[in-house]
């Protein structure tokens, strides 16, 4: 079995290489920028289309394929009908655009800008997912607990065990393979002896399902207390000191990236809250 | 030096039924000693003893002339390594030389040491070329290498085998059986303790230990030991082929003494 999702994909990009902590804080600083509100949908559309043409930069660097993407936004067609209906049953007060349709027994009227309230809610997301999958798809899930661990490590001032955290993580990254093994030979073993995970009714299946859940929590609890055992006995202590067989090292390029996701925040923090910009970018409609 | 030296030892998971009962016995330093028994009859349990992981036991379980106890554990355990039966419930790291690491982290070992003991010991069990393979693209017995190599690079004065080879195939069996030959040839002074069900292995062991239902049956040599063919087959044992033969020429007529220990010797006496 295999995501697409969020897996790390080998390739020896220069976002590859840009020190997990970096490239953490950066990405987070260019997914809140994403959200923000802007005053007219000329500056909105500006602005989206901008990050936009980064994302594609950021892709194309990372290697990320097409299908991949394609499969990551797979799941968004639900959203589309969601945020549809969302938007068109909310009354559009101070409408930009003209109008789509109307019903008029009802009194309910559906601006063109419901649907493009709609479409931009739909962008951002989509450039959410593929700004996660920059990050997941450069970084090795360890790597990332690196960084996850690294950040929290002052918290260690008042007892949040990092530490402890960044391990349980890194261990059930590295048991997900294992996991899914199990799950994929117990649902064999399960359908030789006659249960179907696939066909029959939904109470069947449900039925069904738990043949599959009790053995597989079975297994992974005796895989975990054999993994506790193997630690343990090769000298692990939570608590105790411990050296690193990986340190980070963060070089200058890991700056000059985190420094203009950073600049690319700021800017836009400041359009998107300095009024001057409203007057600057208008569509003609938007001239009150 | 005695490093290991058990007394009187007993215990139960339940408080019903015991899992050892009574069981005492010496390992010499440098000593390869084979631990054979049924399934159920107690090894794994006595490994975990010895490793500290079980608490409330009767007896006393000395390791390097020092009473094991939980103040003693941490100290201990840094002499000693084990490696499980299933190879991937003891990986660790998320690669090869991550859990190679591992080990060495845990005892503070100074990061610029480690890149160095990494590599020695990858190369010692033939997986330098796989330090950044993460485990699912490993085989079983490449992952117990591995296990192994992570145990190595301890220094440990004494590495216990709970069935390593167990879920390997033959060929995986064989490469660890002369991993583990040639450990004993680089440091003589390395103490072995496996648990195993191969009885061919067992008859190459220094001593050979058979525990049945938490007691210990038999103990000494292999030969001597493996002599006592009807008694083994009694608890569901088999014997080495070596074995099987010169209790099959007894009954012949053919006396062969003790002493002899693998076919060559045999074929030699019988063509005198
Ligand atoms: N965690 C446990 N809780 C309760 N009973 C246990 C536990 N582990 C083992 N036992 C019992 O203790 C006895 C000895 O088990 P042990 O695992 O030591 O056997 P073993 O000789 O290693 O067998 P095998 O050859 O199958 O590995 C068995 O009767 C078993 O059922
Ligand atoms: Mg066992």
């Amino acid at each position: 079995m295999k995501f697409s999702l969020g897996r790390y994909v080998p390739y020896d990009s220069l976002i590859h290489r840009i020190d997990p902590r970096a490239k953490l804080l950066a990405i987070l600083f260019l997914m809140i920028c994403i959200f923000f509100p802007y005053q007219s949908w000329a500056m909105t559309f500006a602005v989206d289309g901008a990050i936009f043409l980064l994302l594609v930069v950021l892709l194309y660097m990372t290697r990320t394929k097409i299908v991949d993407i394609l499969r990551s936004l797979k799941s968004l067609w639900f959203m589309i009908i969601f945020l549809l209906l969302i938007y068109c049953l909310i009354p559009t007060t101070e409408p930009t655009f003209p109008l789509a349709f109307e019903v008029a027994a009802w009194n309910w009227r559906v601006y063109w800008d419901s649907f493009l309230q709609a479409a931009k809610i739909l962008l951002r997301l989509m450039m959410m997912i593929e700004l996660t999958m920059v990050l997941t798809s450069s970084t090795k899930p360890l790597d990332l607990t690196f960084a996850l661990e690294w950040y929290m490590t002052p918290l260690k001032v008042i007892h949040f065990p990092a530490h402890e955290i960044a391990m349980i993580i890194s261990i059930a990254i590295r048991f997900i393979p294992t996991l899914l093994e199990d799950t994929s030979r117990i649902m064999k073993s399960q359908e030789s002896r006659g249960v179907s995970f696939s066909h029959g009714r939904i109470s069947k299946r449900v039925v069904s399902l738990t043949s599959l859940i009790i053995p597989l929590f079975v297994s992974a609890f005796m895989r975990s207390d054999e993994l506790a055992n193997a630690m343990e006995c090769r000298g692990y202590d939570p608590r105790g000191n411990r050296t690193r067989y990986r340190l980070l090292k963060a070089k200058w390029y890991d700056w000059v990236f985190l420094l203009f996701c950073a600049a690319v925040f700021g800017v836009l923090l400041w359009f998107s809250i300095d009024p001057r910009f409203n007057a600057l970018l208008l569509f003609p409609a938007e001239v009150h | 030096m005695k490093i290991i030296s058990v007394n009187n030892l007993s215990f139960s998971y339940d408080g019903e039924h015991p899992a050892i009962k009574d069981v005492s016995f010496d390992v010499e330093e440098g000593s390869y000693v084979a631990i054979i028994g049924h399934n159920g009859s107690g090894k794994s349990t006595l490994a975990k003893i010895l490793m500290g992981l079980l608490n409330g036991y009767e007896g006393e379980v000395k390791l390097f002339d020092t009473v094991l106890s939980n103040q003693s554990i941490t100290a201990l355990r840094k002499r000693i390594g084990i490696v499980f039966q299933n190879p991937d419930n003891q990986f660790v790291g998320s690669t090869v030389a991550d859990d190679i690491a591992f080990g060495l982290e845990n005892h503070e070992v100074p990061h610029e040491e480690m890149e160095g003991i990494i590599h020695q010991y990858a190369s010692e069990v033939g997986m330098i070329d796989f330090l950044d393979h993460e485990p699912e693209s490993l085989s079983g017995g490449q992952k117990q290498r591995v296990a192994i190599a992570g145990v190595l690079a301890m220094k440990p004065d004494l590495v216990i085998f709970d069935e390593a080879t167990a879920m390997l195939d033959p060929k995986g069996k064989r490469e660890i059986a002369d991993i583990i030959l040639k450990m004993k040839q680089e440091n003589p002074k390395l103490t072995i303790l496996s648990i195993t069900h191969d009885v061919e292995e067992a008859n190459r062991a220094d001593e050979v230990l058979v525990l049945n239902d938490g007691q210990l049956f038999l103990s000494g040599k292999p030969s001597e030991v493996f002599a006592h063919g009807k008694e083994l087959r009694e608890i569901q044992l088999d014997s080495p082929f070596l074995a099987m033969l010169i209790e099959a020429l007894k009954k012949q007529g053919i006396d062969v003494p003790q002493g002899i220990n693998d076919v060559e010797k045999l074929e030699e006496y019988l063509c005198r």
